[in-house]
């Protein structure tokens, strides 16, 4: 049986399902019993203090990790089974940025448009856009290698973009962009999501969270511990309308941020 | 001083716990350990007995035979980086010490001073002990000439500190690196191979050579060779020279350190001017290959092209045939070598095991798995990338042959290297997917190999019992190409050589088809090898 129960089958507007998923590291769980559906076309943020499970749920979404157990399903597709399916349907943008440095921008995008199975015609218009879109015309035959962290980040973004993904899973898109470009990004990811493409997305700058997502699931120390719109949250965690994501957020990872002064400084 | 102790404190206790932390380099010292043992043993035989002979046979010859040593043995220490790839001694990453106020020559004097418990070093004092026991002999004078000698140990470190931030600072531009990188293994590879020219030159060259280096007096003025002069003058109770020579290589130290302490300010802070980055090509980019499987080829072949250190071994590959050529063409003189040259078609062929199907992706292998095509697409793509760079091998092997073999000869050669690249990429596939070779982390040096560890053991065992299965799996094919060489039969070859080449796709495309099928299967766990995420 490939779901353990029905509650965790795919429902027609579903684009990511996720029933139990587990993931040991030795024996400690960096993901422990997760389970979350995201609806198709939702802007959908993942968040959570640093080693969380973010990047490892991601990961084992995308295919880079064997979960230890549990169930998800991408776009009505098994995880288990249809992986190879999964992947033509997502595009995937990872925190830690494995490109191809010894080719250039330009070479790299023609290079996953054919991985796509993209026509050369076709991979060849999409890049000169992507290119322009995300002003890296001017760096198109720079290599990777001698690109700054921001336009690395940007060209796996094109990567990710460039065969019309129905899911994209960005993980800290914005870490390292400049405000420019980063202004840049996130009205194409909005204008994406308009469009009907699911976005699984986590980002430490919560107000662009805020601005951006229209539900957010909260991770901590690998167990999911609030999922909804913010609306909900405030409502489940009580806190006042005027409460922010980051204080809701800080609320429920149980951060203490008040400190006493340094008894060297002034 | 108490900046300086915690230096120093500071970097041993650095490399102590990236022993204790790395399980892998922590085996890999404890397998190192004999070696550097032994090394230390025969360099301390060699030296003692190697100077006492020379003491009693050539006295006069001493003094310049060691100062053309120390300086050979010196200028191999300081360029070892480029040479070998690893710096015997190690500069000491001062960069993340910069927003520390602490002054550039303290910064430079630490990092000298935590060489001393470097393997290297430490494997290094008993060969001075010896130099200066088989110099002094066992009475007053000995003291004077090991700390002589030790004085020309420390002119070397100090030297290879200066060398290092050179390297480290213009590393910091990628064109510098790759080219230091490119022309260091070239000249390494070269050096290398001059002992094997040498001694393929004869006795007499060799005389030459030594009679030339004992002449020159250029060595006496080399700073690495002023620490041992100072040596054998103490030894021999020539108080003056021993002074002058050891003041020298005091003064030489001196003056590494302070070079140390300007390339600190001025490198690191940014004070040098390296030039503006490199652009890559300015041409349009095309993939020209059809296909996800030709956008795959192509892109190895670019990447080779343009890493330097792919590009170094790929050119590299080109001598191995050509050092067999020339034992086969002195073979010549006893007949046509046809079943010499055939085996080494056969060899060139085999060189394609090990090639390690994920060994060029890196950490990029994360990024070559999320694209949606087939696994055997993708093990076919890298196998005809690694095929296609050792072509120039076998065009090398074609051209000389026509000199050298029947021409009619030349289809059947070509053959049977297909015939072994293809079995020998099919079967690699296999140790590439059962075990992988975990990728050096983000920001750590893209060119170190695979871990030491009871996994990378079993793996090259795996390797060495699959190579062998290569072979055998070849052997029909390479039979039928040879057949009509054994039969006298040439135009048996009409026939052979299609059946060989036929049997050998076929066989490649079923253990392609078999190491895609587990790949896909065990895709998760290999890259969670490669990525180190286990």
């Amino acid at each position: 049986m490939l779901w353990p129960m029905n509650s965790a089958l795919p429902a027609p507007g579903d684009a990511i399902v996720v029933h139990d998923l587990t993931k040991l590291f030795r024996d400690k769980a960096a993901v422990d019993h997760v389970s979350f559906r995201v609806a198709r076309g939702r802007f959908f943020g993942f968040l959570g203090p640093n080693g969380a499970g973010k990047s490892t749920t991601i990961k084992m979404l995308t295919g880079l990790l064997r979960p230890t157990a549990g169930a998800a399903s991408i776009e009505g597709l098994d995880l288990r089974t249809r992986l190879l399916d999964i992947k033509r349907v997502i595009g995937v943008l990872p925190e830690e940025l494995p490109l191809y440095e010894r080719l250039s921008g330009e070479e790299y995008l023609h290079f996953a448009g054919r991985m796509y199975g993209l026509a050369r015609e076709e991979t060849r218009g999409r890049t000169t856009e992507l290119l322009e879109f995300l002003s890296l015309a001017d760096e198109r035959s720079k290599l990777i290698v001698d690109y700054s962290h921001g336009m690395k980040k940007k060209i796996a973004l094109a990567a990710a973009l460039i065969h019309n993904p129905r899911v994209l899973f960005l993980d800290e898109p914005l870490n390292g962009i400049d405000p420019v470009s980063g202004r840049v990004v996130t009205d194409l990811l909005r204008r994406l999501a308009q469009k009907g493409v699911t976005l699984f997305f986590t980002s430490h700058v919560l107000d662009v969270v805020e601005r951006l997502c229209d539900e957010v699931a909260v991770i901590d120390r690998g167990r999911i511990v609030a999922q909804g719109t913010l609306d909900e949250i405030r409502a489940q965690r009580e806190v006042g309308r005027d409460a922010t994501l980051e204080d809701v957020f800080l609320k429920l990872v149980a951060a203490d941020v008040t400190r006493e002064d340094l008894s060297w400084i002034g | 001083m108490d900046r300086l102790i915690a230096l120093v404190l500071l970097r041993l206790k650095l490399e102590v716990r990236a022993l204790s932390r790395a399980r892998e380099r922590a085996i890999g010292l404890l397998l190192m350990a004999p070696g550097f043992l032994m090394f230390a043993a025969a360099g301390s035989f060699v030296v003692f007995f190697g100077v006492r002979g020379l003491m009693r046979a050539a006295p006069a010859t001493l003094l310049p035979a060691l100062s053309a040593a120390a300086t050979g043995l010196g200028l191999f220490w300081v360029l070892s980086p480029l040479l070998t790839g690893v710096a015997f001694s190690e500069a000491h990453d001062v960069s993340r010490l910069l927003h520390f106020p602490i002054p550039p020559a303290t910064l430079a004097v630490s990092s000298l001073l935590s060489n001393v418990a470097q393997p290297m070093t430490v494997a290094a004092l008993p060969i001075l002990l010896s130099l200066a026991l088989a110099l002094a002999g066992v009475g007053p004078r000995l003291p004077a000439a090991f700390a002589a000698a030790l004085l020309g140990l420390l002119s070397v470190l100090a030297a290879a500190q200066v060398a290092g931030l050179l390297i480290h600072g213009l590393a910091r531009r990628r064109r510098f690196r790759d080219l230091a990188l490119f022309l260091g293994l070239g000249f390494g590879f070269v050096l290398s191979l001059g002992p094997v020219l040498l001694l393929s030159a004869g006795p007499s060259a060799m005389r030459a050579l030594a009679r030339a280096v004992l002449d020159t007096p250029l060595f006496a003025l080399s700073p690495f060779a002023w620490g041992v002069r100072a040596a054998v003058h103490a030894a021999r109770g020539e108080w003056l020279p021993f002074a002058a020579n050891a003041g020298a290589a005091g003064l030489a130290v001196a003056c590494a350190v302070a070079a140390a302490t300007t390339l600190i300010h001025r490198i690191y802070r940014g004070e040098v001017d390296l030039g503006e980055a490199g652009v890559g090509p300015g041409a349009t980019a095309r993939m020209w290959l059809p296909g996800a499987l030709g956008a795959l080829v192509e892109k190895d072949l670019r990447m080779t092209w343009r890493d330097p250190a792919l590009k170094a071994t790929m050119l590299m590959g080109l001598v191995g045939p050509l050092l067999f050529l020339v034992f086969l063409s002195q073979a010549r003189a006893h007949g046509t070598p046809s079943t010499g040259f055939l085996m080494l078609s056969a060899l060139v062929g085999i060189s394609a095991f090990g090639a390690n199907a994920f060994s060029l992706e890196r950490r990029g292998v994360a990024l070559l798995l999320a694209f949606p095509v087939e696994r055997w697409r993708i093990l076919v793509g890298k196998n005809v990338g690694a095929m296609v760079l050792r072509l120039p091998s076998l065009l090398v092997l074609m051209a000389a042959g026509a000199f050298l073999v029947p021409v009619v000869l030349l289809p059947a050669a070509a053959t049977i290297a297909v015939v072994t690249l293809l079995l020998a990429a099919a079967v690699d596939n296999f140790p590439s997917v059962l075990f992988p070779t975990t990728a050096p982390g983000p920001g750590r040096n893209p060119y170190t190999g695979a871990a030491a560890g009871s996994r990378g053991l079993a793996g090259a065992l795996l390797g060495l019992v699959l190579m062998a299965v290569a072979l055998l799996m070849s052997s029909p094919f390479v039979f039928l190409a040879w057949l009509p060489l054994l039969m006298e039969r040439p135009w048996l070859w009409v026939v052979s050589l299609p059946l060989a080449l036929a049997g050998a796709a076929a066989v490649y495309a079923m253990l392609v088809s078999g190491a895609g099928r587990v790949l896909q299967r065990r895709e998760p766990e290999v890259l969670e090898r490669i990525l180190g995420e286990e």
